[in-house]
């Protein structure tokens, strides 16, 4: 297993560096615009800076999943695949192999984007106090819609595990929906059209799951704990049929 | 050791592999022959492990083929394969990661043969130069089978007998080499069997010596009567 996960590794490793070089990039941005905090200058920086890392870690989580399923799908359907699929590894341990390697990159970069978001907020409220006192009011306006919602590093940390997990099953539904397309749809009528239909069943599905295992009026960590457990079972399972149908089926 | 029973492979209404039986023993080498689209490539994919037959079985040595035949069967595709962001180095580190019977001695002095050199991008080398490659690392496995798809392929003069030379090495009595080429003349001095292939059907299946014995024909002559008429045909 650990030669299929080192050269995972290293397929997806170019777009690693890339998520990382942009951020290095903001964080410096976002860094001369706290230097620059109380002088007196119209302090835009600021604001496109934190604008910029704010989009760029949710989507360099999303672009990392992504590119692990276009190199599934390459490694299925270019010449590069028999590279993989002529070594003496069968389905569950190719697919495990890249399972793991999303898998690890997006707990990754998810705790890093966290550990790097907890880093600036921390710098930015020794530097500007007032804003603890906005922090103050975002609690207060939350516990007014919810007395169960405390918004606290605890509860950044549920949300965070079941956003990852949550979107740790997607990718797996897509790994699902791209093995039944190159295995058995290939070469059909409407291949496509299907391939998306199913993925977006199969994400119904888990959303539906997650709804209707949570018991009603659950406090918010229950409900942050079942939908994260769901989302974890579900991506076992698709791991499961995906590679059950590539060991059956697929020819590269 | 390898063995097709009733072998057939479709892709939608195209029958690549017709109903193929045959059967390959260790200690010879054989030059699958066909023109294109003759059902070849499809064949030792399948054998390979890397495409499922619609029907039929493929056999080594009586288990069907899968993880384990993998582990002792060295396939050289035609295309080029290498993941491009790989260095010649990097290939030669990928085949010792994954196989346990290759060798990084022998890659490097088929490399040195080859002349080419372990610093080089994959995706900057030429045809020619991809196509050693493709060579120097499959030969650098000690095998109990290899299958070579198109050895020769954009390969000039003085090359094809480096790569003749390689290829013979390996042709021991525990060995089973399978190679396809259009160049019939360039396999027939290396195979002492040959396999025509037409339309995906086996047509037959010869020992050369035999054949040149008995019918008093070389495999090129034989590769005419067999295949001449169908070009004017389709022409």
């Amino acid at each position: 297993m650990m030669p299929l996960l080192k050269y995972e590794i290293r397929k997806t490793w170019s777009t690693k560096l890339m998520v990382l070089g942009i951020v290095a990039v903001e964080e410096l941005a976002f860094l001369c615009s706290l230097y620059l905090m109380g002088q007196n200058v119209d302090n835009w920086l600021m604001a496109l800076s934190t604008s910029l890392l704010v989009m760029t870690t949710i989507g360099g989580i999303l672009f990392i999943g992504i590119s692990s399923v276009v190199t599934l799908h390459r490694d299925m359907n270019t010449k590069q695949g028999y590279m993989l699929y002529m070594t003496p590894r069968n389905s569950y341990q190719i697919l495990g192999a890249k399972m793991m390697e999303n898998g690890l990159s997006i707990v990754l970069a998810g705790a890093f984007f966290f550990a790097l978001g907890t880093l600036d907020i921390t710098l930015l409220f020794g530097r500007m106090g007032e804003l603890g006192k906005l922090w103050e009011f975002v609690t207060d306006i939350l516990r007014q819609i919810n007395s169960d919602l405390e918004l606290s590093a605890e509860m950044m940390m549920y949300l965070v595990a079941n956003a990852l997990a949550s979107w740790l099953a997607t990718v797996s539904v897509a790994y699902l929906a791209d093995i039944i397309s190159s295995a058995l749809l290939n070469g059909k009528k409407f291949n496509g059209i299907l391939t998306f239909v199913l993925f977006i069943l199969l994400t119904a599905l888990l959303s539906w799951l997650q709804r209707s295992l949570v018991p009603a009026g659950s406090p918010f960590t229950t409900l942050a704990l079942i939908d994260t457990a769901v989302a974890l079972a579900y991506s076992v399972v698709m791991y499961v049929l995906s590679a059950l149908v590539m060991e059956k089926y697929l020819s590269v | 050791m390898l063995k097709s029973k009733d072998l057939t492979k479709r892709f939608g209404s195209l029958v690549a592999v017709d109903g193929v039986t045959l059967e390959m023993e260790p200690g010879h080498v054989y030059a699958m022959l066909g023109p294109n689209g003759s059902g070849k490539t499809t064949w030792m994919k399948i054998a390979a492990g890397l495409m499922k037959p619609t029907s039929g079985t493929m056999t080594f040595m009586n288990e069907p083929v899968g993880v384990s035949s993998r582990a002792q069967v060295a396939y050289m595709s035609t295309e080029p394969y290498f993941y491009a962001w790989m260095t010649v180095k990097d290939v030669g580190q990928y085949y010792a990661d994954f196989f346990r019977d290759f060798s990084m001695e022998k890659f490097e002095s088929n490399l040195k043969t080859m002349e080419l050199e372990k610093t080089m991008k994959t995706k900057s080398l030429s045809s020619g130069m991809a196509a050693k490659l493709k060579i120097a690392v499959t030969m650098a496995r000690d095998a109990r089978v290899y299958m070579l798809d198109e050895p020769f392929n954009g390969i000039d003069l003085l090359a094809r007998d480096e790569i003749r030379a390689c290829i013979l090495r390996e042709a021991t009595d525990d060995k089973l080499l399978i190679l396809s080429s259009h160049l019939v003349e360039e396999v027939e001095a290396i195979a002492d069997w040959s396999v025509f292939i037409r339309k995906g059907k086996l047509v037959e299946m010869r020992d050369n010596e035999e054949m040149r014995q008995t019918d008093h024909v070389s495999v090129a002559d034989r590769y005419r009567e067999i295949y001449g008429h169908m070009e004017v045909q389709e022409a």
